[in-house]
């Protein structure tokens, strides 16, 4: 049982790896996990800086749109290879995030929540008013497949393999990140500011790290998102992508980096049993969430962890 | 049109977008002042207010009697929210009250997709009539309406917190609610009451403007962003900021649309906020 618990993420992993031999998924099916992963990794970085830092943002998916954005234009329009415009688009978004962060995370709580949410609209009015290098409201289109030393990941199953890597690393290196010293400024960061800068952390640029980090990786879900999608629009990295990443944060329960990852892919995954239910559906998500938040304020992660504590009892050592 | 027709006309649609604006950004900032929490549901009691009201009218209720209805059930429904949904939430952190309110702003949407469904829906105006001409300008009789409206909704709220008991107690539970209950104050049900105040003006919001727009279950999410705009350039905490914010907001966006660009009208205004949140985080207005 103890072995259970402490290898519990290689049955994950088995799981993740096997799933498209045994059920052979539809383009369809693998294409909603594709989906899920990318959500995953935006989360995951977003706990990074909500969780752990403590700084809230309305405006993640505006790092979403400029990944997807650099990868599609330069893809599309300067026949760039997908992997090297992935690698502008991180350096472009960790840029942005250098030169936005240190004023915009001297705010605090509302504020810095309508400045992040400021900056998301500013991002993309800015895509929607520079049409004739993006598109505009109507879209960019004719964004190619993914490519890796020449080979083309067409095929879903083989870009579901490589979006849930990429999904596995974000996951490992964030653990990574909590666990380093760094992580422990920015928790400390979170706890109580005044404390962590009387113990000498640099607040100022431990937050603004932590924002280019979830910078980068949302910028990195970005261009797997243009990539598998082949066409982006405005509409997908809107106030209210944003709100929907906040969402699953909180629905997973937020700062444990798992709790965001599995409130992304049930976000992701519960349109497919609550489709059916058509226009209840997002009454449905409403009332849920409502429900999550007042009777399970850690989340579904944390009613996993209630359970799982139950089902194995903790043993003192 | 003249150049100077044009101008007014500009004011015209400038004052009209301000005063909504305006009305949105007083009923978030009274939410604000008594639970400390900026609610995302309001744009939600725009789209009730101005969608009960166009079936109501559609159903043959008088307009006055179908105008008060509707400011009523808005009222209602937000002091339930609070009660049943706000208050439990009391110790929990900003981020998670955020959520919460965007979880009560999905569940109505939800709602308002089932009762009145996809399509848009248009009120007829609040009077019949030939806009008025002023200078080459056409100025049509709702926005004297919307003007009208948002000018009495200020001067009861003015007069509501300098002059009466209640108003007085609404300040002091927003200034120190320990000390007020000390008081004596009854803070719940004065919390009770400001989240009443602030769903029915958000929903006269809504209800002014609804012959001027086509209103659906989403339409709450733009006129709620813009609403937020005012109110942290006017200072979060302060009614006549956010007032001068959200009418000053209305003008700026209306020409820039019109003299500059319309293409950048929303990044120049978003530009805005985010440079007084970061040079003057109390607000335009503040004195720091």
């Amino acid at each position: 049982m103890n072995a259970l618990k402490r290898y519990w993420w290689l049955i994950l992993l088995a799981a993740i790896a096997v799933y498209p031999i045994i059920g052979k998924p539809s383009p369809y099916r693998s294409g909603l996990l594709i989906f899920a992963g990318i959500y995953i990794i935006l989360a995951v970085g977003l706990d990074l800086l909500m969780g752990y830092t403590g700084q809230i943002s309305v405006g993640h998916a505006a790092f979403f749109a400029v990944g997807a954005y650099t990868s599609g234009i330069l893809t599309a329009k300067y026949g760039f290879s997908p992997a090297a415009a992935m690698g502008v688009g991180v350096v472009f978004s960790a840029t942005l995030a250098f030169l936005t962060g240190r004023p915009v995370l001297a705010l605090k709580e509302y504020y810095l929540a309508m400045a992040t949410l400021a900056f998301n609209e500013i991002v993309v009015t800015l895509i929607i008013g520079f049409e004739g290098l993006t598109g505009g409201a109507s879209g960019l289109r004719d964004i190619p497949p993914f490519t890796i030393f020449g080979f083309s990941l067409l095929n879903h199953l083989h870009y579901y393999y490589f979006v849930w890597i990429v999904v596995v690393l974000v996951i490992a290196s964030s653990i990574a990140v909590v666990r380093s010293p760094f992580g422990r400024a920015l928790i400390a960061i979170h706890s109580d500011e005044q404390a962590a800068r009387s113990f000498g952390v640099d607040c100022a640029k431990y937050k603004t790290r932590a924002y280019m980090l979830a910078a980068v990786y949302a910028s990195i879900a970005g261009s797997l998102f243009a990539h598998y999608m082949g066409f982006i629009a405005p509409d997908d990295f809107g106030i209210l992508t944003s709100i929907n990443l906040l969402v699953m944060l909180f629905l997973g329960g937020i700062g444990t980096i798992f709790g965001p990852a599995l409130g992304a892919l049930f976000l992701k995954l519960l349109p497919e049993v609550t489709y059916q239910f058509q226009d209840y559906e997002l009454l449905i998500n409403g009332v849920i969430l409502i429900v999550v938040l007042v009777f399970f304020p850690r989340g579904l992660f944390g009613i996993l962890t209630a359970l799982k504590n139950k089902i194995v009892p903790r043993t003192g050592k | 049109m003249s150049d100077i027709s044009h101008l007014i006309q500009f004011l015209f649609s400038g004052i009209t977008v301000g005063s909504v604006y305006a009305l949105i950004a007083v009923s978030l900032v009274i939410v604000y002042k008594v639970s400390q929490l900026i609610c995302f549901a309001q744009g939600e009691f725009f789209v009730f207010g101005a969608l009960t009201m166009t079936t109501l009218v559609s159903k043959g209720v008088p307009v006055p009697l179908a105008f008060f209805l509707s400011i009523i059930i808005a009222m209602v429904l937000g002091a339930l929210i609070q009660q049943v949904l706000i208050r439990p939430m009391k110790n929990a952190s900003v981020g998670a009250l955020i959520v919460m309110t965007i979880a009560i702003s999905l569940a109505l949407r939800g709602l308002a997709l089932l009762i009145w469904g996809r399509e848009s829906h248009v009120l007829p105006p609040f009077s019949q009539g030939e806009p008025i001409q002023v200078l080459g300008a056409a100025l049509q009789l709702q926005i004297l309406w919307i003007v009208g409206i948002t000018a009495v909704v200020l001067f009861l709220i003015w007069f509501f917190f300098e002059k009466t008991p209640a108003g007085i107690a609404m300040r002091a539970c927003a200034e120190n609610p320990y000390g007020a209950s000390l008081m004596g104050i009854n803070t719940q049900k004065t919390t009770l009451f400001a989240w009443a105040w602030g769903s029915g003006i958000g929903a006269l919001a809504g209800m002014a403007v609804a012959p001027m727009l086509f209103t659906q279950y989403t339409s709450g999410v733009m006129p709620m962003v813009k609403g937020f705009i005012a109110m942290s350039i006017g200072g979060l905490g302060s009614i006549i900021g956010s007032v001068i914010a959200g009418l000053l907001l209305g003008l700026v966006e209306s020409y820039t649309i019109g003299l500059i660009s319309s293409k950048f009208s929303d990044t120049i205004v978003f530009a805005l906020l985010m440079a007084v949140l970061v040079f003057r985080p109390n607000g335009l207005f503040s004195r720091s």
